[in-house]
């Protein structure tokens, strides 16, 4: 007799937490959940090159413990992740610890409860919980991006269980970051960038945009961050209070990217103090600095497109911030297709 | 417990199949007199420094006839097939370094 939770922790064929055992009769129901043909194939996953089609990707999803009508989302971001500038290789080998955070927008996100608002980052949502976790599985299933195999990573990150959230539309004093991108607003769209671990800026002080937002840009620019040292990716969640205080203010949303990328940094000087400092790092650069003048300023963003910032998590005052990946991955966007 | 075929078991193997053919190591020579070595340099800092202070070693202390060193295109990506190919045509020996 065959104990079917220790069947797929000892293969290893999970994150470590038991899976859903797939049968025949769930997957016939996950794959009722999309039109396309089962056996579809959608691509391969670095490094170990395992082929994904559409059955492999419901197999996975109902091992999550997804609802089938999360299906589409999982298949929407499988070809995102799988284009070259995401860089998907270089992160399941890494020694740093991102994972692809998933920003599902469009009203298909609402329609099936991903969430958006009070600890969206944390446990207890099983869309976020589950979609992300499909993901993962296949990462490591058909990737082999397993710690010490595949991958060098020295920590990885507590997202790498799950990353998935959604904008808090509800509380949000702007438009989504879709839109922002050129979306329309009742379009399905994702968007998946390469981002450490949300790092929790507070203030319940400021009331006043430019002292909130020299708090936040404070946050972007750790010594021991890769945003400040190479081009990197970052996803700021603001908290609705903490946009509102902006909106309030009279800022939009762009408003604020312009203030967080031009203003975010610090000065070369600065940065020789500790952490990753390397002048043949700052030659490297997309932009044209001074290694040698220390009173040189290096921003933290080295292209406004870098910066993905939404509005996210509960009513309350506080920020999140995800720092990125030094190794070359851009954050990617596209359509998913609800009915497919 | 793990011994069933997969078509016996009760639920379905994830993976592919897994049915590719596992690919062997290559013979490892006992001797490296007279071979050609090649390099791969990462792109990391200091890895060149790592490869070269290599490759005089070898030439001096183990007789390596030549080492060739070549970069690759970014640390975060595989080397092309071409740069494989060419270093496979005449060298016997690799070594992928990592700086940082």
């Amino acid at each position: 007799m065959i104990d079917e939770f220790e069947f797929f922790l000892d293969k290893p064929w999970s994150d470590g937490l038991p899976v859903v055992t797939p049968t025949e009769a769930r997957l016939a129901t996950m794959l009722a959940a999309t039109r396309r043909y089962p056996d579809e194939p959608i691509g391969r996953i670095p490094p170990a090159m395992e082929p994904v089609t559409v059955r492999i990707a419901a197999i996975h999803a109902l091992m999550a413990g997804c609802r089938p009508e999360y299906l589409p989302v999982v298949l929407g971001a499988l070809p995102l992740m799988l284009r070259e500038e995401f860089n998907l290789n270089g992160v399941q080998g890494t020694m740093h610890g991102v994972a692809p955070l998933m920003i599902v927008n469009g009203p298909y996100a609402a329609h099936i409860g991903i969430n958006g608002g009070n600890g969206c980052f944390g446990p207890g949502f099983r869309a976020n919980a589950t979609i992300g976790r499909a993901i993962r599985l296949m990462l490591l299933n058909l990737g082999g991006g397993m710690a010490g195999i595949a991958s060098a990573t020295i920590f990885a990150t507590p997202m790498r269980y799950t990353a998935c959230v959604t904008e808090n539309r509800g509380r949000s004093p702007w438009e989504s970051l879709a839109v922002s991108k050129g979306y329309a607003d009742d379009d399905d769209v994702l968007t998946c960038a390469m981002v450490e671990s949300p790092r929790l800026h507070f203030d319940d002080v400021s009331q006043a945009p430019e002292r909130l937002l020299t708090g936040i840009a404070d946050g972007m620019t750790a010594l021991g961050s890769w945003n400040m040292h190479a081009r990197s990716d970052m996803v700021v969640a603001m908290g609705p209070q903490h946009a509102t205080i902006c909106e309030r203010a009279g800022m939009s949303r762009a408003d604020v990217h312009r203030w967080l990328v031009e203003r975010a940094g610090r000065t070369v000087g600065d940065l020789k103090r500790g952490g990753n400092w390397r002048r043949e790092r700052a030659l490297q650069f997309p932009i044209a600095v001074d290694p040698d003048d220390d009173a040189c300023f290096i921003p933290t963003l080295k292209d406004p497109i870098d910066l993905q910032l939404i509005v996210a998590g509960g009513w309350g005052p506080c920020t999140a911030i995800c720092h990125g990946w030094s190794g070359g991955s851009r954050a990617v966007h596209g359509h998913y297709d609800a009915e497919a | 417990m793990n011994e069933l075929p997969a078509a016996e078991l009760p639920f379905i193997d994830p993976t592919a199949g897994g049915n590719r053919p596992a690919i062997m190591l290559a013979a490892r020579p006992m001797d490296l007199a007279g071979k050609v070595i090649a390099m791969i340099d990462n792109t990391k800092e200091q890895g060149a420094l790592i490869l070269e202070t290599m490759a005089q070693a070898l030439r001096e202390r183990y007789g390596v006839s030549k080492v060739i060193i070549r970069r690759k295109e970014h640390y975060s990506k595989p080397a092309t097939d071409q740069l494989i190919d060419e270093l496979a045509q005449e060298a016997q020996l690799a070594v992928a370094a990592v700086g940082g």
